[in-house]
């Protein structure tokens, strides 16, 4: 089936990009305003304190200071978690701090410079507790509480028992009494920063009694939720504004620094700024959560996964805003739903520790249980001497097989079983567009055989495949809005942020491709909590799904509006119609027709609202269906064995998208991807001093992302766009801005394995852990 | 004690006359006091690159520069790297425009007029070249081979005169 399309589909220039390229566009810590007072917070030397006393007369003495705040000033209230309806642990500001870093008081000043100067006149007196930072250390007897009230340090969910959250299905014992093979081994995963280019900020102004926030954020409407909970106002007495967001990579989910700020403004009557250093954002933002998992995969001799038992324990931090979240998504996605287990069981254990929280970031546990998963995949495919690739086909999860739903999992009284939508018969044909691209047929030489060793310099190519879900949240779905101006161009109005993935584009061009107009005709408005309807805002691959979705049924129910209208004047039925070229014609008639912009002016205000269902209904089964998007990455590296150094050459990833609504766009995102899932295992790491729980390398050069000379140059990174559209998508097109980050350290890693011959089940993959790995 | 001084600026081609402490940074001269927030903060530190302006020319990361180090100097922003006459974008914005060299943005002023630097001095550079001159720019969405492409498209623009 041939379709036309006038809009989506084209390489368009981003909606955006000459505000960015000239420097017009306004982030938030760009914003000034008349009277601003810029404040600073002061940060908790110690991962576990009381604080005794705090002494701010020398602070409210220093001309330029206007307004403090510390526990005692600020309401005893705990902000909104990531889960709805469970509050996060932490408050506004505590009497006890958990984490060096966490806030312990707040300043505004008339400069930047003497608010930092305030704060270093700030006495405070601390009484010192034990703290514990590593996750195994943290459940053994005796260990330090992080939050004694809780009595233990693993993180309780409603379904967990003791502690451990097991999710079972088939049987497991039988499974594993039924393979020729067994594999086993403990796999780990390293903690990352999400590092957002632009650190954390929010401006807030009050007049009378209403707030205006603006702030970098995700999560536009989650901020304004916990603006209100925490000052306790009504919601249509905040504002929060987030044109233009930045790189959130998960970073910029809720968090309280919007309600700090706006009791600092509420306190001095003036509009004030708070912008993170960039330590600040490090040390007291999130980060992804670690991971140690026991894996053992059951395999027949001729190749079927006969049962999978996973065992994962995860560094949770301070807080857990998202209480399971992170890694159900992988147990629900990776573990459970990327092959075909057939017994499975999963068990987690997550621990609170004295370090910054764990929360959101690129791929959402789903990376965390892929660089696990994708490695015992590959030792059980060496095992049976089976071709790595022809093993991933042959048991890779298909369309109606038995699968979980993500939310009942964590919260539902019993676990509801669903089935595998039809999203996930993707997985295939990226399994075979990426070897096919990456010539694997000709460059795989078998197992322990390099594709080419020269002196000490060995190639080696590896293979992986990802899954992540691609909407989450919809109890309270996402609305959008199409206003039809007179002159027939139109306003889009969303709550979903952009963030730099382009949705704004995408919205553009899907409304335009739906009414008949030009991409220029559209106008998006986003994230302005007082004029763009409900939506909890841009994660999880959402963005597609339920952001441009929304939009796409709002244009829809608009251009409904203008049929009727059409149809009357042009004496013909609604059905006889179509639009195009800012007209509507009658089809079969193209000299019959009605300009758009006459029929908006007659209509004064044609306005169309859409919003997106709760559930996604499999149609062939009937069942609810969680909608993913999937990927296959092939890597191949070259590693001197003398020197541990590893060079990635050659990244080829393909990526499911349903339809593409913007060649480039996806290309940037899967570049994205493959940069983040890089940088993950090959150079950032988060530095703990193991004695006191400070992070140790605060700053972007020891911190290291990736550079443009660590990545593979031009056309040795390809992206190949798998267009299989989605029932459930506007024209077929689902999210995609994850799941390629799940792919890139397994592939990178199976890649080292086939060059040099040793596993490297650790957590990083530089050359000082590959020249462990040989044995140097 | 510091007082604040009277400064002459010549930034986008334009005199500024204004009053800095002499601990203020170019960075927050330019952005707190001249509004010119297209030179963006990532790390204030010297370690990103995205706060990069030319001063005579020369890649400069702003946010280590004294602005009273800089009177005198030709100061180039990226509110000033389109025609002043005609308000024509650079080519190598055209390039960033065309083929979606950005993603959110904070880089792409450094990582432009750390391009036009590049190209300003080499005509027609290779890809080695043109990703060794951006080798201090990072950019966490990790867009470097659009970029590098852009880079490489704007000096075959400059070239054809387009």
């Amino acid at each position: 089936m041939a379709e036309e399309f006038s809009v989506i589909g084209k390489r368009l220039p981003r909606v955006d990009a000459i505000e960015k390229v000239k420097g017009e566009a306004k982030f938030t810590s760009d914003i000034q305003l008349p009277g601003m007072l810029h404040a600073k917070f002061l940060r908790s030397p110690h991962a576990h304190a009381r604080i005794v006393s705090i002494d701010t007369t020398r602070v409210e003495a220093l001309p330029g200071v206007k307004a403090v705040l510390t526990p005692k000033t600020v309401p005893k209230v705990h902000p909104l978690g990531e889960v709805p309806g469970i509050d996060k642990l932490e408050y506004l500001l505590d009497e006890t701090v958990h984490y060096a870093g966490e806030e312990v008081a707040a300043v505004a000043a008339v400069t930047k410079e003497i608010a930092e100067e305030a704060l270093k006149l700030i006495e405070v007196e601390y009484e010192v507790l034990p703290a514990v930072f590593d996750k195994e250390e943290a459940i053994k007897p005796g260990a330090p509480l992080v939050h004694p009230e809780l009595g233990g340090n693993l993180c309780q969910c409603p379904r967990s028992v003791d502690g451990m959250l097991p999710l079972e299905w088939g049987n497991v014992e039988k499974g594993f009494a039924e393979a020729d093979y067994i594999i086993e081994g403990t796999y780990e995963s390293p903690l990352q920063h999400p590092v957002s280019p632009e650190p954390r900020s929010v401006v807030c102004q009050w007049i009378g009694d209403k707030l205006t926030c603006w702030a970098s954020t995700q999560v536009p409407q989650k901020i304004r939720l916990d603006l209100a909970h925490c000052l306790d106002i009504p919601l249509s007495s905040v504002r929060v504004i987030s044109t233009y967001s930045v790189g959130g990579y998960g970073a910029k989910d809720s968090e309280k620094t919007a309600t700090l700020t706006a009791l600092l403004a509420r306190k001095t009557g003036r509009p004030v700024r708070a912008v993170f250093t960039r330590a600040e954002d490090l040390i007291a933002t999130h980060r992804r959560i670690d991971s140690k998992i026991h894996g053992r995969l059951g395999v027949k001799k001729h190749g079927t996964i006969t049962a999978i038992h996973l065992k994962m324990i995860t560094n949770f931090g301070r807080d857990s805003k998202y209480l399971f979240m992170i890694p159900c998504a992988g147990a629900v996605g990776t573990c459970s739903a990327l092959y075909r287990y057939n017994n499975s069981r999963w068990e987690g254990y997550h621990v609170y520790t004295n370090i910054e929280d764990h929360g959101a970031m690129n791929g959402f546990g789903d990376p965390e249980a892929g660089f696990c998963v994708e490695r015992l995949i590959d030792e059980a495919a060496e095992k049976i001497g089976m071709d790595p690739v022809g093993f991933r086909l042959k048991n890779c999860m298909r369309y109606g097989d038995k699968a979980m739903d993500f939310f009942p999992v964590m919260f539902g009284p019993k676990i509801e079983w669903g089935v595998a939508g039809p999203d996930i018969d993707s997985l295939p044909e990226c399994i075979r567009k990426v070897a096919a691209k990456a010539q694997w047929k000709k460059k795989w030489k078998g197992w322990r055989t390099p594709v080419e060793v020269r002196g000490t310099r060995r190639r080696g190519i590896g293979i992986a495949i990802g899954m992540h879900h691609c909407i989450a949240e919809t109890e309270t779905p996402d609305a959008a809005t199409v206003k039809m101006n007179h002159d027939g161009s139109v306003d889009v109005l969303s709550s979903v942020p952009e963030i730099g993935q382009g949705l704004k584009t995408a919205m553009a061009q899907i409304a335009a491709e739906v009414l008949g107009l030009r991409y220029e005709d559209v106008n998006v408005i986003l994230a302005d909590t007082s004029v763009t309807p409900w939506g909890p805002g841009v994660f999880a691959s959402r963005g597609i799904g339920a952001g441009a979705n929304s939009v796409y049924l709002a244009a829809k129910d608009a251009k409904r509006q203008l049929f009727e209208m059409a149809a009357q004047r042009l004496g013909v039925k609604p059905d006889e119609l179509e639009a195009k070229e800012q007209k509507i014609y009658v089809k079969k008639h193209p000299g019959k027709a009605i300009p758009i912009a006459e029929l908006c002016f007659a209509g004064s205000q044609v306005t169309g609202n859409g919003m997106i269902p709760r559930n996604w209904i499999d149609e062939r089964s009937g069942k609810v269906i969680a909608p993913v998007s999937v990927a296959a990455t092939i890597a191949e590296v070259e590693v001197d064995t003398e020197t541990g150094e590893l060079e990635v050459l050659k990244i080829t990833s393909a990526h499911d998208c349903g339809r593409v609504i913007n060649p480039m766009l996806i290309e940037n995102q899967i570049d994205l991807s493959i940069t983040m899932g890089n940088g993950w295992v090959r150079s950032e790491d988060f530095i703990i001093d193991k004695s006191t729980g400070v992070m140790l390398n605060s700053n972007l050069l020891d911190y290291k992302v990736m550079t443009i000379l660590d990545m593979p140059k031009g056309e040795d990174i390809q992206e190949i766009p798998v267009e299989i559209p989605a029932p459930w998508g506007p024209f077929g097109a689902k999210g995609m801005a994850e799941t390629a980050v799940t792919t890139q350290a397994p592939a990178i890693a199976n890649a080292i394995y086939n060059a040099i011959g040793v596993r490297i089940r650790g957590d990083h993959l530089t050359p000082e852990r590959i020249f462990e790995a040989l044995g140097k | 004690m510091y007082e604040p001084m009277l400064i002459t600026l010549t930034v986008n081609r334009e005199e500024h006359e204004v009053k800095v402490w002499p601990t203020d940074t170019l960075a927050d001269v330019l952005r707190e006091k001249l509004g010119l927030t297209g030179t963006k903060i990532m790390c204030n530190e010297g370690e990103c690159g995205s706060c990069t302006i030319l001063i005579d020319g020369k890649p400069t990361l702003s946010c280590l520069t004294l602005a009273i180090e800089c009177e005198g100097k030709d100061i180039l922003t990226i509110e000033g790297l389109a025609d002043p006459e005609t308000g024509e974008l650079h080519p190598i914005q055209k390039a960033f425009v065309e083929r979606s060299g950005m993603q959110c943005g904070i880089c792409t002023p450094g990582m432009l007029l750390t391009a036009k630097a590049l190209l300003d001095k080499t005509r027609s550079p290779t890809e080695d070249e043109v990703r060794d001159a951006l080798a201090g720019n990072l950019c966490r969405c990790g867009n470097y081979k659009r970029i590098t492409e852009c880079v490489l498209a704007a000096a075959r623009m400059m070239q054809e005169g387009t």
